[in-house]
């Protein structure tokens, strides 16, 4: 096992590498400058240049290159004379729009985007999974019918129309949440309470949409694992329906439900996007939508990326092991 | 200043200040009251995620020179702060005179009152002013403000037209030296030396960028997130993307200080509000104290100020911009086929598609605005002209099309044949212009095709003349309440936004003529006669298309007081706001 985890490991390095470096080749082919950004009207090519040098554009990309990964070991040193300043250890570069170390900035956005992601995960898989083993216990009958109609409602509406329609029609309406407050980090440990209030709207957006799809994914998982021989056995044996549905069918029909929920949360950690857009909240989504799309903010878009795809990958392999604990008949290799 | 946004937002990066006067509002702008109290936290929600800058040498949007210059920074000089024409006068600040000229304009002084404190209590000294400005130098640290000004100082300068004076951070002792004899402190006397006659160069005094910083408090690349305070307020935190807090500054002076009113207790601005729930905030106050930054969304405009509930809480106003097309002379290089553009252009089409003329604009017959006092006069021909129609004239301009066909068959068949550019900024709303623009040309039997350009990257792009196209969409807004921030910046090849290309159009040296009059002239109103000659001039020559004079529409709750319009930044008369 611990070979295995290893391997597994030692692959998400190379994978990392890898996504970095397609960053970068992708930032340099793009049709845009971002030395010519923030050259505004009076823009000079002179201007454009002390830009480039200012952002570090200015040398070959495999030197752009070098100097992150050494940043990420010795940290960073930017501007010259009386100006200088630095990033330590490990730097992922300096954002000038934001005026702050990447890291700096990473570390500030990441709570924000765990605790929607957490909140959300354990939202849905509590509204999905329940909604999910009613519809197929009651398959065909109006629990089902029911659970049908909020899988249909639920797919088919955008986050950003939901959580635009939560904001404009529920929470600013009935004054629920200041929309000033709206999305302002407060740690759960320093006041619960508005952290609570500050979420939760943008968690029930998005667990809508999740839960809907993961109510389909329980239910027809549920409805397949009970015509599998084993539990057919168990009912012939007499064991009651709630045993075996709790012991028996579940257990089975979660294996796929757990790896669709690891992935679904690595990619939210990654950032969700939209949520985070329209409940201005803080976090990873809303820093790399703009680094992508307002500044062309390389040191950003490196640092996110490579924490969306850490995600991804160590989630795969919990998920991997999280598989063979939950159904016997999967062993890693 | 140059500007693309077309509804609301004023885009990050694109400078503006600008003039405006609010007796041509379109609507009532509520005077200022006599119950005017101190208290409370006024409140300014914006879906921005942070000021574009706070850094005085980098701050140059119109509206956050006004929203600094009010409470954090205090300036040379500045303008009154009064609604109406007398917004546009200036009055000593830091200083004790408006700027003093001799040697012919080319050099100013200005003497600091005593009593100027920093935020800590120190004395805002000479030494501090000119070490404000040498920041303005170092454009590798500190890009984006008004660099342009660094030009008119008698420093030498390299090929590339950058100064040999690289600003204060990396400076030889030699390099320093050109600085300190542009630059000099006499006591508490500040005189800047220019390379030319600059009549008007006491009105950069208003910029932030003219301001004092303290060396021992200068971070460099980081002031742009705690600059020190001369001003009545202070920064008491700042988060991008949340909010910046600003609250009183007990070291500040009232005595030195003759004309801020700092009302509230406490300045918040709130960043990232979605801009549908800040118009929702403004619809139903359901937050009084708060103003929006961002002014309405076009969709929102009309049932805003339809209703008389929330009318009496909003501000309709001419904004600072005059929005045109540039025709570049040197490929439409005659003066037939640029009339025949000129006529065929369906302007109506657009004010339609953004809300109809009481909320979006009206078309212009100048590209000085009204607002611009004194230097404005209403043009002939253009828009006067009885050929000329709002959707476009397509008869008149085939007219005019068979004359360019005899005087420049190679721009005519351009124009019918193998097609002309119009360069827009890649936004859904530009895009949405495009057929209305197409069929207006079809009908006067041009052809058009477009350069769609990423919004960030338009006027880098558009200001390359050999990737600009034939017809340019472009904005301006004057720096300060004189033409000579509007005429030469558009139409003289040094002006720094001259996408017209018209330097080689025969009609240009009589055009450069009267901006050289005018740029001499000293007296105010003979000055603004020759504006008026020289605009008419330029607009004889059809440089440009489609020129609108359009709005801006802000809105506020009810909790908020003193609420007016300042022509000379384009923005909320933000001394006199208080909370009732």
């Amino acid at each position: 096992m611990l070979k295995y985890i290893a391997r597994r490991l030692a692959y998400t390095v190379v994978i990392l590498i890898l996504v970095s470096m397609s960053v970068y080749l992708i930032f340099s082919v793009l049709p845009m400058d971002p030395a010519a950004l923030s050259c505004g009207v009076h823009c000079k090519p002179y201007i454009i240049e002390a830009n480039r040098h200012r952002l570090g554009l200015d040398i070959p990309l495999w030197q752009q290159y070098w100097n992150f990964v050494r940043g990420l070991f010795v940290g960073r040193t930017y501007g010259e004379g009386s100006a200088a300043f630095s990033c330590p250890a490990p730097a992922f570069g300096y954002s000038f729009s934001r005026h702050a170390c990447v890291t700096d900035l990473v570390k500030e956005a990441f709570p924000v985007t765990l605790s929607l992601a957490v909140g959300a995960l354990v939202l849905w898989l509590i509204m999905g999974l329940t909604l999910g083993v009613v519809a197929a216990r009651f398959k065909h009958r109006w629990p089902d019918r029911l659970a049908t109609g909020f899988v249909l409602v639920g797919t088919s509406l955008p986050t950003f129309i939901s959580g635009l329609m939560m904001l404009l029609f529920v929470v600013i309406k009935f004054n629920l949440v200041s929309p000033l407050d709206m999305g302002r980090w407060v740690s759960p440990f320093d006041n619960p309470v508005a952290f609570f209030k500050n979420f939760v709207f943008a968690w029930i957006t998005l667990a809508l949409a999740y839960a809907a799809i993961y109510t389909r994914l329980t239910r027809s998982s549920v409805i397949e694992t009970s015509s599998e021989d084993y539990i057919r056995t168990a009912r012939a044996k007499g064991l009651p329906e709630k045993l075996i549905l709790r012991k028996h069918t579940l257990r089975a029909a979660l294996a796929p439900i757990v790896t669709m929920a690891g992935l679904d949360f690595a990619g939210l950690l990654g950032g969700a996007i939209i949520t985070e857009q329209v409940f201005n909240l803080p976090g990873l989504g809303r820093l790399s939508l703009r680094a992508v799309l307002q500044d062309y903010d390389l040191p950003t878009i490196v640092a996110t990326t490579l924490l969306a795809a850490t995600f991804v990958v160590v989630m795969n392999l919990i998920v991997d092991l999280l598989y063979a604990f939950i159904d016997p008949r999967v062993r890693v290799a | 200043m140059s500007v693309t946004s077309k509804g609301r937002r004023i885009l990050a990066g694109v400078a503006t200040s600008a003039v405006l006067v609010a007796t041509i509002s379109a609507a009532a702008t509520p005077a200022a009251s006599a119950a005017s109290k101190s208290g409370g936290t006024l409140i300014f929600v914006t879906q921005q995620q942070q000021l574009d800058h706070l850094d005085p040498t980098r701050v140059y949007t119109g509206r956050d020179i006004a929203f600094l210059n009010t409470y954090l920074f205090r300036t040379l000089v500045a303008y009154k702060y009064s609604a109406g024409n007398a917004g546009y006068q200036l009055t000593p600040d830091l200083a004790t005179n408006t700027g003093v000229p001799s040697n012919h304009a080319k050099t100013w002084s200005w003497t600091l009152r005593p009593g100027i404190t920093w935020e800590d209590g120190s004395p805002i000294t000479c030494a501090d002013v000119k070490y404000g400005i040498s920041r303005s130098f170092a454009q590798d640290v500190l890009p984006d403000g008004p660099t342009y000004a660094i030009q008119y100082f008698n420093i030498p300068q390299n090929a590339d037209g950058s100064s040999k004076y690289p600003g204060p951070y990396k400076a030889t002792k030699a390099e320093q030296a050109l600085y300190d004899k542009a630059v000099q402190c006499k006591g508490n006397t500040l005189t800047v030396h220019l390379n030319k006659s600059v009549a008007d160069f006491n009105y950069f005094g208003t910029y932030p960028a003219m301001s004092p910083v303290k060396k021992s408090k200068d971070t460099g690349e980081k002031y742009d997130l705690r600059p020190f305070s001369s001003g009545p307020y202070k920064i008491s935190a700042y988060k991008i993307g949340d909010s910046l807090t600003l609250v009183r500054n007990p070291k500040w002076n009232a005595k030195s200080d003759p004309i801020r009113t700092p009302y509230p207790n406490s300045i918040e601005v709130r960043f990232g509000i979605q801009p549908d729930v800040i118009d929702q905030i403004m619809k139903t106050d359901s937050i009084p104290n708060a103003v929006s930054f961002d002014g309405l969304l076009p969709q929102d405009v009309p049932s805003y100020f339809s209703n008389p509930s929330t009318a009496k809480r909003g501000l309709l106003v001419l904004d600072p911009y005059t929005r045109y097309q540039a025709i570049n002379a040197a490929s439409i290089n005659c003066l037939p086929a640029r009339k025949a553009l000129f006529f065929a252009w369906n302007t109506q089409a657009i004010i339609d598609a953004n809300g109809g003329s009481k909320y979006y604009g009206v078309p212009g017959d100048n590209v000085i605005k009204p607002n611009l006092g004194p230097d404005y006069a209403p043009t002939t021909g253009n828009i006067h002209d009885p050929n000329w129609k709002a959707s476009g004239n397509p008869a008149y301009a085939k007219q005019l099309l068979d004359q360019a066909k005899t005087q420049c068959p190679d721009v005519y068949k351009k124009l019918t044949v193998t097609g002309y550019s119009v360069d827009l900024p890649n936004t859904p709303s530009y895009k949405a212009w495009t057929p209305s623009i197409s069929a207006a040309m079809k009908a006067a039997g041009m052809v058009v095709t477009y350069n769609f350009i990423p919004s960030g990257q338009y006027y880098s792009t558009v200001m390359n003349t050999s990737k600009q196209g034939d017809v340019t969409r472009s904005g301006w807004g004057a720096d300060w309440a004189n033409a000579s921030t509007v005429l030469p910046p558009l139409f003289a090849k040094n002006g720094g936004f001259d996408l017209s290309q018209n330097w080689n159009d025969p009609a240009y040296p009589g055009f450069m003529k009267l901006v050289d009059q005018a740029m001499g002239e000293t007296n105010r109103a003979k000055q603004s006669v020759l504006w008026h000659k020289a605009a008419q001039y330029a607009m004889d020559q059809y440089w440009v298309l489609g020129i609108m004079f359009s709005k801006a529409a802000d809105a506020f709750g009810s909790g908020v007081g003193g609420v007016q319009w300042w022509g000379p930044q384009g923005t909320f008369l933000f001394p006199k706001m208080y909370l009732k």
